[in-house]
């Protein structure tokens, strides 16, 4: 697609386990557009994170990765470990999950943001340091001065996790991806962490990427949601229709799965059930066939591919909620389920 | 820090007061064993009172002990000296032995270390694995023969005997203890270069800052020095500390090998000899060295690990 | 000596860390790192204990001095003979016999009086564990070389004084060891279960400590064996352990230091033998590792 800032196509992951290997990732595909936001959502074990980690090459030696992945029309895939160097940080930048491991205990906090500038750019040690200060100010810590000092563990949570920020802002990327970047954190936090991020989004026009299993946060805050199942995109669309009118049942599930103040107290909360599937060994068909509530025949035969049924909506099922016509809110749909 | 002094007093303590129930406790009349066979009754028993020999056991202890807090160490039974004197000209031959075989078994163990974490499974990294083994594998006094007979027989670029100090010819000064430094030292660079070697891996693989270092496009090199190094030298550092008690106890064989001059190679005539004042002296001093290098070792932590320098201040 | 047992405690993490390699190689590879090494130990402890009985040998000790000096390869001797006239290759065999037997010893005392004082400081804690560990602790500040050779000097020298001098190393070793392994141990649920469910403490060691903590004892007495067969050849060195002309590779390796340079052979022969059986150990101690990833 032109015009895309980083296209993603039938990317694959495979990791040489003990015994057989592991798909992580079966052949995804996506775009992201400059000023874009796009939330990649599903459970833990479902690609997210090893996709965009081996877009920008973070995985460990055992993955064999193959596909395509364009930034701004170059192939990444496939560069070496230096060629790749020189785009992360740089042109892609990744804010990662648990910034207290995420962040070398035995270095100041200003100096991991200098190091990142100095990573990219020909500065003067002076100059590095006066660019990390201007970051902390940019991620909004007050007395930037004072903290470019300090040590990781001697910042809350959240003002780790905005130093994090502002490693990754450092040489102004076009894209940055979040991977869980909130999850860690408690809920005053992680509001605010994703206004600055959205703030930072606007200011510096970059395109943003939500890795996240959490739904509700992929509607507050993206333009277009992917939900990812076993290692492939089995729905996506723009925020708003995804919600409206979801089609996955995997989709729906996960949006009954989200707690609501509207549900009548001490009322179980729906969850789906089954474990998610074992990667070195799936299934033919859907992957999500064991644990669908409209699983037929036709499911557990045939893998149902990724096409867009609707412009803009596309989805990976045969019996999709709603049938052809489309439903409303998921509120109404489940009824037994709650 | 000054619960880990105070934990050491009773350790220095102990090993003391063990060290002298073991010399005690061992068979033989020490005049007589002073004297030779040729001593007369009479001889012997001037000797025994000269020396307090048949007071009871704890007389002659706090003698000892007094003595030490005085400052002075006793006279060697056998020779008469201030064994004060004797440690004098015999610990700085140790010292500079064991200083040589240290650091240089250290540097080249970190210099290793890093080059093969750098390519982890590489040609390098298997080759330094099996040299590491054959280091921990072998016997100092078996790795001083074999490199007398290389080196100082086949080839003499080494003395295979003797010590020069270096005061009088240095070049020969660090010739002379070499090959002895060898033999302490490969065995210690073999077990620093695989605990040093392992973390550092770790760290690379398994922690969560080195992926945010790559993913700040970080160069290789520097991620390896300037964030996995550093945070792999605890480890170093605690093993260090453990050793220093084994790498004394070495020099007891390694210097009678090489005939130096130093404190290990008297400490072995010594306990054949009882003479229990050398051997109390060279056990206090080693003691304290010991005890020394573990609370300095503390204290790098403290230096190197800033969680422990400023503790946690949430802000 | 080389590596000593305390510090073994830290080496015991080295073999750990490998990257994941790949798996399809590891299978039959790991395989004959256990085994390659294991079987070597194997096949030397059955021929020095079995060989001379099954099929003669020279005397180790009373050999003709009219054969003395004899290269390696001479017929009747095919390691030849030492200064006095014994045959070398019996005297390997007698002297292997020697640092098994003191090895084990040594090994298993100090699991059974280190093991068990490390687990009950470990285990009940408090006042206990505050003396167990102190005296471990000067036990191994204890420059312990001393007290082996004054036990070896004051008792005379002989295979059992030897065993109670390298006591002096295995006990606070294996002990610490022992003790941080229960530490770890006890943090763990299964343990509170088994306390509150009100078995009594030894009952709680024997049924679950003890099972727990074997494989790390393992690993790390097979190092320590390695250490001990050295320290025995240390103290046979010095004179102070077995006895001549009784055979043990430290002696006799003490013995071909005189003739180092005409007869590198009396020094080089035992010597190899020393050396691969410690690396046999120490490779069968990383193998065990990490196949039960410890």
């Amino acid at each position: 697609m032109t015009g895309a800032l980083l296209d993603v196509e039938d990317l694959k992951v495979t990791f040489a386990g003990r015994g057989r290997p592991v798909r992580a990732v079966d052949g995804v595909s996506y775009s992201v557009h400059p000023a874009q936001t796009l939330a990649v959502v599903g459970e833990s074990g479902s690609g997210k994170t090893v996709s965009c980690r081996a877009v920008m090459g973070l995985l460990p030696q055992t993955a064999v990765t193959t596909g395509s992945a364009r930034f701004a029309g170059t192939q990444l895939i496939g560069l070496t470990d230096e060629q790749l160097r020189r785009h992360r940080g740089a042109d892609i930048a990744m804010v990662f999950q648990d910034p207290t491991r995420s962040l070398n205990p035995t270095m100041r906090v200003g100096g991991q943001i200098a190091e990142a500038v100095r990573a990219h750019r020909p500065v003067s040690r002076p100059q590095a340091r006066e660019q990390a200060v201007d970051l902390l100010r940019l991620v909004r810590i007050p007395l930037p001065e004072r903290r470019f000092d300090e040590y990781p563990h001697q910042l809350s949570g959240g003002m780790r996790q905005r130093v994090m920020i502002a490693i990754a802002l450092a040489c102004r990327p076009r894209l940055l991806i979040a991977d869980e970047a909130t999850t860690a954190l408690d809920v005053t936090t992680q509001a605010q962490i994703m206004e600055l991020l959205l703030e930072l989004q606007a200011e510096l026009g970059m395109a943003l990427m939500l890795i996240s299993h959490d739904l509700a946060l992929a509607a507050s805050y993206a333009d277009d949601v992917i939900v990812m199942y076993a290692g492939r995109v089995v729905e996506q669309a723009p925020a708003s229709r995804l919600f409206s009118r979801v089609r996955m049942p995997y989709t729906q599930a996960l949006l009954e799965a989200i707690p609501r103040l509207e549900r009548p107290a001490h009322a179980p909360l729906p969850v789906i059930g089954g474990r998610p599937p074992d990667l070195s060994a799936l299934p033919a068909g859907c992957p999500f066939a064991p644990r669908c509530r409209h699983a037929a025949d036709d499911c557990r035969a045939t893998e149902p591919p990724l096409a867009e049924h609707e412009p803009g909506h596309s989805w990976a099922c045969w019996h999709p909620v709603g049938g052809p016509a489309g439903r409303l809110a998921p509120g109404n749909a489940s009824g037994g389920a709650a | 820090m000054g619960r880990r002094l105070l934990a050491a007093v009773p350790v220095l303590w102990g090993v003391t007061f063990l060290t002298y129930v073991v010399m005690d406790l061992l068979p033989g009349d020490t005049a007589q064993i002073l004297l030779g066979i040729n001593a007369t009754p009479a001889e012997i028993r001037q000797l025994s009172v000269q020396l307090h020999l048949n007071e009871p056991f704890w007389v002659r202890y706090s003698i000892w002990l007094g003595a030490m807090f005085h400052g002075s160490l006793g006279t060697s039974l056998q020779s008469g000296q201030n064994v004060t004197t004797i440690l004098g000209a015999r610990l700085p031959v140790t010292a500079e032995l064991l200083l040589y075989a240290f650091v240089v078994s250290l540097v080249l163990a970190v210099g290793l270390a890093v080059l093969v974490a750098r390519w982890p499974n590489g040609i390098m990294d298997r080759f330094s694995l099996v040299i590491s083994m054959m280091g921990l594998s072998i016997a100092p006094y078996v790795l001083a023969l074999v490199l007398v007979y290389l080196l100082a027989v086949k080839v003499h670029w080494f003395p295979a005997l003797g010590y020069t100090s270096p005061s009088a010819n240095l070049v020969e000064n660090i010739k002379s203890l070499t090959l002895p430094a060898a033999s302490l030292g490969f065995p210690l660079f073999a077990v620093y270069t695989r605990l040093l070697r392992a973390d550092i891996v770790e760290q690379l693989q398994r922690e969560d800052y080195i992926v945010t270092a790559r993913a700040k496009g970080v160069r290789p090199w520097r991620i390896l020095l300037r964030h996995a190094l550093p945070n792999s030298m605890f480890g170093l550092i605690t093993l260090v500390g453990l050793n220093l008690g084994t790498l004394i106890g070495a020099t007891a064989i390694i210097e009678p090998i090489f005939s130096l001059p130093g404190a290990g190679d008297i400490l072995v005539q010594s306990i054949s000899n009882h003479d229990v004042p050398v051997v109390e002296g060279i056990v206090v001093v080693f003691a304290v060295v010991v005890v020394v290098a573990n609370l300095l070792a503390d204290i790098l932590y403290a230096v190197l690990d800033p969680r422990i320098r400023y503790g946690r201040v949430a802000s | 000596m080389a590596a000593s047992l305390p510090d073994l405690l830290a080496t015991a993490d080295t073999a750990r860390a490998r990257p994941p390699r790949d798996r399809a190689r590891a299978g039959w590879v790991l395989e004959l790192r256990l085994w390659v090494p294991a079987g070597f130990l194997i096949v030397l402890a059955l021929a020095c204990f079995a060989w001379p009985h099954i099929y003669p040998v020279p005397s180790p000790v009373r050999g003709n001095v009219l054969d003395a000096g004899l290269p390696p390869l001479s017929p009747g001797h095919i390691f030849g003979t030492d200064p006095v006239g014994n045959d070398v290759f019996s005297r390997i065999l007698y002297g292997g016999q020697v640092s098994f037997e003191v090895g084990f010893a040594v090994t298993v005392i100090g699991l059974a009086v280190g093991g068990g004082l490390g687990m009950a400081a470990g285990y009940w804690g408090g006042a206990a564990d505050a003396i167990i560990s102190r005296v471990l602790d000067v036990l191994i500040a204890f420059p312990a070389l001393v007290l082996a050779l004054a036990i070896a000097e004051g008792l005379g020298p002989s295979e059992v004084h030897v065993i109670w001098a390298l006591c002096v190393f295995s006990i606070p070793a294996t002990g610490r060891i022992a003790r941080s392994a229960t530490l770890e141990l006890r943090e763990q649920t299964f343990m509170l279960a088994a306390r509150l469910s009100g078995t009594r403490g030894w009952r709680v060691i024997v049924r679950h400590v003890i099972p727990n903590i074997v494989p790390q004892l393992m690993t790390f007495s097979l190092l320590g064996f390695g250490v001990i067969i050295i320290l025995e050849g240390a103290l046979s060195y010095l004179g102070l352990g077995i006895p001549l002309p009784e055979a043990s590779w430290g002696s006799m390796i003490a013995q071909g230091q005189q003739s180092l340079t005409a007869t590198p052979d009396l020094v080089l022969i035992p010597s190899a033998f020393l050396f691969a059986t410690v690396v046999s150990l120490n490779l069968v101690s990383d193998a065990l590792r990490e196949r039960w990833a410890i």
